[in-house]
């Protein structure tokens, strides 16, 4: 057998689950760690190879100028890179505050402001190109494993095209924007979570992001409205995790 | 001179530290906090309390489930709504599951390789393999508490305002009540291993905590006499660090795992409490390191509440109904025991139940001042006697002690 793929892990600016989630693979990560060496996680590892990665995967949305520097080191000292959760992919909540960022700063830390320098939140595929983005707040951890997996083998990792409502009706789950009126953001966002959020009886929160292409957001809006949401409660719904256009 | 501890591996989040070198002496310590703020207090501004737990578990992920309850109880005493106690078990239940979860990533994946000498849990697995599976399995065990509460692993959104999106089967609960039981072996072992260290770091004078074990309606020092935060402690800010530092009257203290033992003993459950007696004269020194073993401990406290809780519920039956919300103008602060310490969510609300007014302190934020002349103290003692690898290296082991949750420490706003 070939040697062990190179992985590198880096961590910009988040809650930590997109880097914690891999641990969260348990046994399995043992599985991947039959075809991975890891090189770099620092959650997880004190070591710091700081040579060439096979995979990166980056989490975090790019909120510094360390950021950005973490980011683009790992753009170029990998092959593969894989923007993971949807920070990196839509900027996720802290990218939607809509204010510029010296407005945030003194919101935040009072009049003098804070003089460390910040960036306005922006998810990694607006500065670097990635070869896989993976959304999710969190992500699936199945989807991580399986793309991981695939990599390894050579494959192209599957993307999901189709919205959280198709695997809300395979499962089987009462649609709760129909039947109980609540806000679900299922028909317009991008599945391959399993339809987790219906599972527990609430709306889906549209955590990975649009679903591209044919999707109507327009229909959505006016369903919402329908149901009794006021303009305001389903904007600031629709741009709390990307930046959906109605 | 200037020694920069680069950013700080095996914690959440990025932070690093400098040590300040003048004249031969350690002068002064900084512990910088470099990971961008996120401005959750701006993002929960004018949003409906609806879809405020879910943006609030965002914060962090180690611990998003007492970012979810401080969150909705905040909401709840805003709107004046009492639950059952039904509900309210059902809550503590997802956050000892917190509990397990946090603390044996901290002990058995971050800690353990520093004792054993490995860079990390991967590389000690080929000798400690044992070890190390029993930390996944208590890790995991936590996590699927979490999952079962709070309706994922990471970033749930089942634990909302009066009540849940969906409640707890009795096959569920009688697992949970199965599996505490049996996990419980491995906990009181990580209390062996972790009462055998030697302490280190600064020794704590000041200890806070909610006064009830999980939550409160008010914080307790060591007076005891309930307060608001607002009473006792302030925050400012640091030219160095996105992250506040607070202090109690003036000084700083320790939230977490050996506050909570130290403060709230007596509402241990049998099995801890007697592990608590038996290394009360270690506790009691307030070494900070020892945070490690009051965490193990809180390992045994929480498998046997889980257990008790599972029981009770069982007994009873769970009958999975909300209590009804209705918004109003008002004001609430959530108190709630994260794994890593004491965790404030404060809100005001308009009429329609919208957020007016929102601030957020996190344990590492309370903690920031602490692990400083935690920092301090073993800078002083290793200086000119370690090398500098191994001074870093130990330093970093003291801010590990705290189990800062760095992620989570930026998003504070001015009182």
């Amino acid at each position: 057998m070939m040697g062990k793929l190179k992985l590198g892990v880096f961590e910009l600016t988040d809650c930590g689950g997109c880097a914690l989630n891999v641990l969260f693979l348990y046994e399995r990560l043992f599985d991947l760690l039959e075809y991975y060496e890891i090189g770099e996680f620092h959650m997880a590892s004190s070591l710091q190879d700081g040579g060439h990665y096979d995979v990166a995967l980056v989490t975090g949305t790019v909120s510094t100028h360390r950021d950005l520097e973490v980011l683009r080191e790992a753009r170029n000292r990998s092959d593969y890179l894989i923007a993971l959760g949807t920070c990196a992919t839509h900027g996720s909540v802290q990218g939607s505050v809509e204010m510029p960022i010296k407005e945030k700063l003194k919101a935040i830390y009072g009049d003098e402001g804070n003089p460390m320098r910040a960036m306005d939140s922006k998810p990694v595929v607006e500065y670097v190109a990635v070869d896989l983005a993976i959304p999710g707040c969190p992500y699936d951890k199945e989807e991580l494993y399986q793309a991981l997996m695939n990599i390894a083998k050579g494959i192209d990792p599957v993307r999901p095209d189709y919205p959280v409502c198709v695997e809300c009706k395979l499962n089987e789950y009462e649609c709760v924007l129909v039947k109980k009126g609540l806000p679900c953001l299922g028909p317009i966002t991008l599945g391959g979570c399993n339809a987790v959020c219906i599972k527990s009886g609430l709306g889906c929160i549209g955590c990975r992001g649009p679903l591209p292409g044919e999707v109507n957001p327009a229909s959505e809006y006016e369903i919402l409205k329908s149901k009794g949401y006021d303009d305001e409660y389903i904007m600031k719904k629709f741009k709390t995790f990307a930046r959906w256009k109605p | 001179m200037i020694i920069e501890i680069g950013e700080f591996t095996r914690v959440e989040g990025n932070g690093k530290a400098e040590i300040i070198i003048e004249d031969g002496e350690v002068k002064d310590v900084r512990l910088k906090i470099v990971e961008g703020p996120r401005f959750f207090e701006l993002l929960t501004l004018g949003r409906h309390y609806y879809d405020v737990p879910d943006l609030e578990a965002r914060i962090c992920a180690i611990c998003y489930l007492a970012h979810s309850v401080a969150s909705v109880m905040g909401i709840e005493r805003a709107f004046g709504v009492e639950v059952p106690e039904e509900i309210q078990l059902l809550r503590e239940l997802g956050l000892i599951g917190e509990f397990l979860e946090s603390h044996a990533l901290h002990l058995y994946l971050l800690v353990a390789p520093d004792v054993f000498g490995y860079p990390d849990a991967i590389r000690m697995a080929s000798k400690h393999g044992e070890l190390v599976k029993e930390g996944i399995a208590l890790k995991a065990f936590g996590n699927r508490l979490r999952e079962l509460i709070g309706g994922r692993e990471i970033g749930g959104i089942n634990v909302k305002p009066g009540g849940f999106g969906r409640y707890q089967t009795t096959e569920e609960l009688e697992t949970i009540e199965e599996e505490s039981g049996a996990l419980l072996r491995l906990a009181k072992r990580a209390v062996r291993l972790f009462a055998s260290l030697e302490p280190y770091g600064e020794r704590a004078e000041h200890f806070v905590a909610t006064n009830g074990y999980l939550w409160g309606e008010r914080l307790i020092a060591e007076d005891k006499e309930p307060f608001h935060y607002t009473e006792r402690i302030e925050e400012h800010s640091l030219v160095y660090s996105f992250a506040k530092q607070s202090c109690y009257n003036g000084e700083s203290f320790l939230v977490g795992s050996l506050a909570r033992l130290l403060l709230k003993s007596d509402q241990l459950t049998p099995e801890a409490k007697r592990l608590f007696k038996e290394h009360e004269d270690k506790l009691s020194t307030g070494y900070v390191s020892y945070n490690n073993l009051a965490q193990a401990i809180e390992l045994v406290y929480s498998l046997e509440r889980a257990g008790e809780i599972a029981k009770i519920l069982l007994d009873r039956g769970i009958s999975g109904e909300n209590v009804p919300v209705e918004p109003r103008e008002g004001e609430g602060i959530g108190y709630v025991e994260a794994p890593r310490g004491v965790l404030i969510h404060h809100y005001r609300t308009d009429s329609k139940g919208r957020i007016v007014h929102s601030n957020i302190i996190t344990p590492t934020a309370l903690n920031h001042a602490m692990i400083e002349e935690s920092l301090l103290k073993e800078a002083r003692v290793l200086y000119g006697e370690a090398d500098e690898e191994e001074m870093i290296g130990r330093l970093e082991e003291t801010v590990r002690a705290f189990d800062p949750c760095i992620s989570c420490s930026v998003h504070i706003v001015k009182l």
